[in-house]
């Protein structure tokens, strides 16, 4: 608990084309060798804010217009993302997270990595998380199903050698149960690398299952945040992010606080 | 270097060394061997028209080897090679002509040329993919044959830039043999070098880009710094091959770098099959020898005579047909023809492979 925060974001501002505020404020700190878990729903910021972070708004035509995000006591908001990884965030995006025209080897090969670290080292290190990936060496990774491409993005991230991997969406299009193990995985890292995690996810049960701490966030603003325990107790997540209501109409986890908002901001 | 699967049946490797040799097995290394006397022989059999068709299609090789870095590799569309192509060739036919520069001068100064062409060419690409990119590397491409016009006719060479032979030790290389053998060394060490490139963290990163560039970038690869290194190293190469072609033409004039020769090239990486060097290849063969196919084709219908005319048309049309009969049936390319024929007989007499991993 003593540990310094590794990443802060403070009071985070994010607008898409000038014009559409995505994320209004946002603030988190995560501490070394946490895994910390984004919950929401769609469109509640939370791939926002996680692409601040790695430095991919620029791609889609938005910005950090205020706060800031550090990283090792570095401001990084709007740095390049390869630079960024260069610092040590590795991110394992959404869709499309290997390049489906190498195989798998070669998907392990081409991230950038530290110079002292050789093609052996970083198949030793891919194979020892996800030792199916062994088996599937020289296969072409557009051949891979969802829960192997999943593995080999994890293994390439893990590649750069990153002190915080950045996971998106992780049980996008996959089997509960391929979802746990994976989760499992991400704590084996963890503890094994000691790298600090941040997942950001829809299905909370998953990710609160591992996670040390919580963000739930809703229009762009955090509303709700918490050790993972204590927000898998919370009756509000309960009933609207695990379905384990007892009344059948699940409402907005704002409506649920009565909540109202009272201007709309655009611009 | 995509070593998908091991090109004989029982065969697996063990170690790193085994998975970076160039040739894998015994019956690689024969037939590579076969193939290279093979070269060796031809020009001592070969008729002196013949020995032109090779020497034109080692030239459209190393055209070809660079485009395929750049648009099957990096994933680039350039519409402009036949423009790096004039640059090479221009250079060297200005070099010489100003200032009687030797080859080994005007050789290195095209590759210049070429390489600041390059980033010329690339600098777009930072800002703009598919279609807009080979527009603008279109521009780019009348860019340089104005200026090349330009050149020609202020200083009074309208109809072109003659250029002599280039000597080593006061040996001129004028004869076909040896030009063959000049420009065979010179594929040769392209597609050298094209290998090597590929099989190292440049090419990945090259590949990683044309799959993906978020997760290229993601993963850390500057994607800016590749893409204008691919357009260096691939303009480079055509600039190189534009002087050779000025040097063995003994002859540079704007005329010979239209927009179709362009088509052409890229005809030649879709045909021979994207992302694959050795689809460079089997396409620089083929589109290099399509119209004297065609041609000997019309010859053997009756009175031949009277198409003669028409010679030049059919050729165009049937080069049309060809790019759309590849792009709808064989989208792989000559390459994909050439895997399937190779899986055929890695597998004979049986027809399916195992499923992966079955019988562990």
């Amino acid at each position: 608990m003593s540990e310094p925060a590794l990443l802060t974001v403070e009071k985070l501002e994010v607008v898409y084309h000038r014009a559409i505020t995505a994320v209004q404020g946002i603030s988190l700190s995560v501490r070394k060798g946490q895994i910390v878990a984004i919950l929401g729903t769609n469109g509640a910021g939370k791939s926002t804010t996680l692409r601040a972070i790695s430095g991919f708004l620029g791609i889609d035509d938005a910005r950090v217009t205020d706060g800031s995000v550090t990283f090792n006591g570095k401001r990084i908001e709007n740095r390049q993302p390869n630079e960024i990884t260069r610092l040590g965030i590795a991110l394992v995006p959404e869709r499309d997270k290997v390049f489906p025209n190498l195989t798998v080897i070669e998907n392990l090969t081409a991230p950038f990595a530290p110079a002292h670290y050789n093609r052996r080292d970083n198949e030793v290190l891919a194979y020892q998380f996800f030792p199916r990936l062994a088996e599937l060496r020289s296969r072409t990774a557009g051949l891979l199903s969802g829960g192997e491409r999943q593995m080999l993005a994890l293994a390439s991230a893990l590649v750069c050698r990153p002190e915080l991997l950045l996971v998106d969406e992780l049980s996008l299009g996959l089997a509960p149960v391929v979802v746990q193990d994976l989760m499992a995985r991400l704590v084996q890292i963890r503890h094994e690398l000691g790298t600090t995690i941040v997942v950001v996810e829809q299905s909370a049960a998953a990710a609160l299952n591992v996670a040390d701490y919580g963000y739930v966030l809703e229009n762009g603003r955090v509303v709700l945040d918490g050790e993972g325990a204590r927000l898998r107790a919370h009756g509000d997540i309960q009933e609207f992010y695990l379905g384990q209501t007892s009344s059948s109409d699940r409402r907005s986890y704002r409506s649920v606080k009565q909540y109202r908002r009272s201007r709309r901001w655009y611009g | 270097m995509s070593r998908g699967m091991p090109r004989a049946s029982g065969y697996f490797r063990t170690d790193y060394a085994q998975d970076l040799a160039l040739t894998q097995t015994r019956l690689e290394r024969a037939s590579l061997l076969a193939f290279a006397v093979m070269l060796a022989a031809f020009p001592f059999l070969a008729t002196a028209f013949y020995l032109d068709l090779a020497c034109q299609v080692f030239l459209a090789a190393i055209g070809a080897l660079s485009l395929m870095l750049l648009t099957g590799y990096a994933g680039q569309i350039s519409l402009g090679h036949a423009g790096l192509l004039a640059a090479g060739a221009f250079t060297a036919g200005i070099l010489f002509r100003e200032f009687n520069a030797p080859f080994w001068v005007t050789l290195p100064a095209a590759a210049a040329v070429g390489a600041l062409l390059g980033i010329v060419f690339g600098l777009p690409s930072l800002r703009l993919r598919g279609l807009y990119l080979a527009v603008s590397t279109l521009a780019l491409h009348f860019v340089v044959v104005y200026l090349g016009g330009e050149y020609e006719s202020k200083r009074g060479y309208s109809t072109g830039i003659m250029i002599d032979a280039p000597t080593i030790g006061g040996y001129a290389i004028t004869n076909g043999r040896v030009w063959y053998f000049v420009l065979l060394v010179a594929a040769a060490a392209t597609l050298l070098i094209c290998i090597n490139l590929l099989r190292s963290r440049t090419g990945r990163a090259w590949r990683a880009i044309r799959a993906h560039e978020t997760v290229a970038e993601a993963l850390g690869i500057n994607i800016a710094a590749y893409k204008l290194l691919a357009f260096v190293i691939s303009s480079a190469m055509a600039a190189v091959a534009g002087a050779l072609f000025a040097y063995y033409r003994h002859f540079v004039s704007v005329e010979a770098f239209s927009l179709f020769l362009s088509i052409q090239y890229v005809a030649m990486i879709i045909v021979g099959g994207m992302g694959s060097l050795l689809g460079a290849l089997l396409g620089a063969v083929f589109v290099t020898l399509f119209p004297y196919l065609i041609e000997a084709a019309l010859q053997q219908l009756p009175n031949a005579q009277s198409y003669a005319g028409v010679l030049f048309a059919v050729n165009y049309a049937a080069f049309g047909v060809v790019m759309i009969l590849f792009l709808l049936f064989e989208p792989l390319g000559l390459v994909g023809i050439w895997h399937r024929v190779q899986h055929y007989f890695l597998l004979w007499p049986f027809k399916h492979r195992p499923v992966a991993g079955a019988g562990k």
